[in-house]
């Protein structure tokens, strides 16, 4: 009973005020009109049921039923009231899931906001790398490039070594050359020797003919005396 | 502008602002286009802005080299050297700031300009172009202070070595040149075409493209593309492309070059050829990259085509500016 009053007053209450409004001027007719249409439109079958309650509620107090038909009439009086609470129950239930489906949905803004601030750095950091690599890749590649062309020369150590035989060849050769210089010094120094010889022998040998051819000259032109 | 002059105009030469929002490039009837690349590669853009926001005739000869600096582009053809403010074009008025010619020897034919850098250690210009000579001319009082001479046939191709100041210049005689930018005297001279494994002589000796990225240099156009190292003067990688190449660059860890045949080639430094991109123009002869604006990095190139393709992804082509 404290039910359908304190729910007839709300609505009442609500017209009161719409209707305050309007005598202001600070609400159009269309408002109300909308406004009283939702609201009643929203709870039509309620109002309506708490409104036949209210009027059956009344004709069983005042009226003179059989005791059957007041019983009967009772059941659906009770029968309506339970509607009502079930409707009512029915309303604040979805109020309550709407509450928490707002706050599900906070939250997961919340998330998807930093999931984009999130990739968002990542990205920067790939750009970074990617720049990072690019560099790598480019010294790499210069590398390469320098090494195909340094390889096309010869090794340094063969060279060196070639270098190295070709020096001692060449050390060998002039020690060689200097003894064979040294031995024909030698050997002409020896000729030398022999020829002055020979030729001292043939001038000595001269000479002594000569003496000799004078002796014999000298000998016969005595005797002629 | 007729569909016949459409049909035979070529880009030369393309250079980006120093915001780097916008591009100029140049073509052969001499006229300068300027793009707007923010209103291109937004994402409500039309037909519309992938139309010049300004187009004008610079010169009388084609537009063979376009070069910015900090406030000017400076532009150049038949012998002479106009500046454009970036300002003033930016708000469509077409009044060159200057024009200047270098001091030639003979008055009776000027030689075309060819290519032109900037030496940022002495705010200098250093021009090349068909009278075999390099000219050196001081930005702030405009006076031509020096000639190279060295080269025996006209220059195609300039470069510049920032860390030890060298200039680097390629002409149709084959050789690469190094300069010292100080003393302007002549370090090295390198005939490329005298190297078996990089020489093609069913094209000729002519080099057109030289990059540098401190120890290595790129050069090609007659012989094949091939990868040098300046400190030992040797050749170590020999690109295998089919064309003559026209225009090389060095980029992060490739080398993207545009020449004879419709598309980008990148490459490897170890002398891999990794892609080839395709383009809309028949041959290409310049390419340019925006690495000035991180929102518009982009690479344009232009060729035997009315058309400018912009690569957003340097992986494929994403649209055409056309003049």
């Amino acid at each position: 009973m404290h039910l359908c009053v304190r729910a007839r007053m709300s609505i009442k209450f609500f017209q009161i005020v719409q209707l305050a409004y309007w005598r202001m001027g600070s609400i159009t007719d269309d408002e109300v009109i909308r406004k009283r249409l939702l609201i009643d439109g929203d709870g039509a079958g309620d109002d309506r049921r708490i409104n036949v309650l209210m009027k059956s509620f009344t004709k069983w107090c005042h009226s003179n039923f059989s005791p059957e038909e007041g019983f009967s009439q009772y059941q659906r009086m009770v029968t309506s009231l339970a509607q009502c609470e079930f409707s009512m129950g029915k309303t604040l239930l979805v109020y309550d899931m709407n509450l928490k489906e707002m706050e599900n949905y906070e939250a997961i803004y919340a998330d998807i906001e930093k999931s984009i601030t999130s990739a968002h750095e990542k990205i920067a950091e790939c750009k970074k790398e990617i720049q990072r690599a690019k560099r790598i890749r480019k010294n790499r590649q210069e590398y390469d490039a320098l090494a195909r062309v340094i390889k096309q020369h010869p090794d340094r150590h063969e060279t060196l070594k070639q270098l190295e035989a070709l020096d001692k060849e060449l050390q060998q050769l002039s020690h060689i050359k200097e003894n064979v210089e040294d031995k024909l010094e030698l050997r002409k120094k020896q000729f030398h020797v022999l020829l002055t010889t020979i030729q001292e022998l043939q001038q000595t040998l001269e000479n002594d003919e000569k003496m000799e051819s004078d002796d014999t000259q000298e000998s016969p032109m005595e005797n002629g005396d | 502008m007729g569909p016949v002059e459409l049909l035979h105009m070529s880009v030369f030469s393309q250079s980006f602002s120093p915001c780097g929002r916008f591009l100029a490039a140049g073509n052969n009837y001499g006229e300068i286009a300027v793009f707007s690349l923010s209103a291109a590669l937004s994402p409500d853009a039309s037909e519309g802005s992938q139309k010049p926001i300004l187009n004008f005739t610079a010169h009388d000869g084609p537009v063979f080299t376009l070069l910015s600096t900090d406030t000017h582009l400076l532009s150049a053809g038949n012998g002479e050297i106009s500046a454009w403010s970036w300002a003033e074009l930016i708000k469509k008025s077409t009044k060159a700031a200057w024009t200047r010619k270098p001091s030639y020897e003979t008055s009776l034919e000027i030689p075309e300009i060819n290519a032109m850098i900037i030496n940022p250690k002495d705010n200098s210009l250093i021009v090349g172009g068909g009278d075999n000579n390099i000219h050196i001319m001081d930005m702030e009082t405009g006076i031509f202070k020096s000639v190279l001479k060295g080269h025996t046939d006209y220059i195609h191709c300039l470069c510049f070595k920032e860390r030890e100041g060298e200039i680097l210049s390629g002409g149709e005689d084959g050789a690469v040149r190094i300069w010292d930018s100080r003393t302007n005297r002549p370090v090295h001279c390198i005939e490329v075409f005298r190297y078996e494994e990089c020489a093609r002589p069913q094209f000729g000796k002519w080099i057109s493209c030289l990059a540098t990225d401190s120890d290595w240099m790129l050069c090609g156009g007659g012989p094949s593309l091939s990868l040098w190292h300046l400190r030992s003067m040797s050749p170590t990688s020999v690109f295998p492309l089919p064309g003559c190449q026209r225009e090389a660059v060095f980029h992060q860890d490739l080398i993207m070059s545009v020449g004879e045949g419709p598309y980008v080639s990148h490459c490897l430094h170890g002398g891999t050829v990794k892609a080839q991109i395709p383009c809309t123009p028949s041959s290409l002869n310049t390419l340019a990259l925006n690495l000035k604006n991180t929102e518009h990095r982009v690479m344009t190139v232009g060729g035997s085509s009315h058309q400018i393709d912009v690569f957003t992804n340097f992986s494929y082509r994403a649209f055409s500016l056309s003049f």
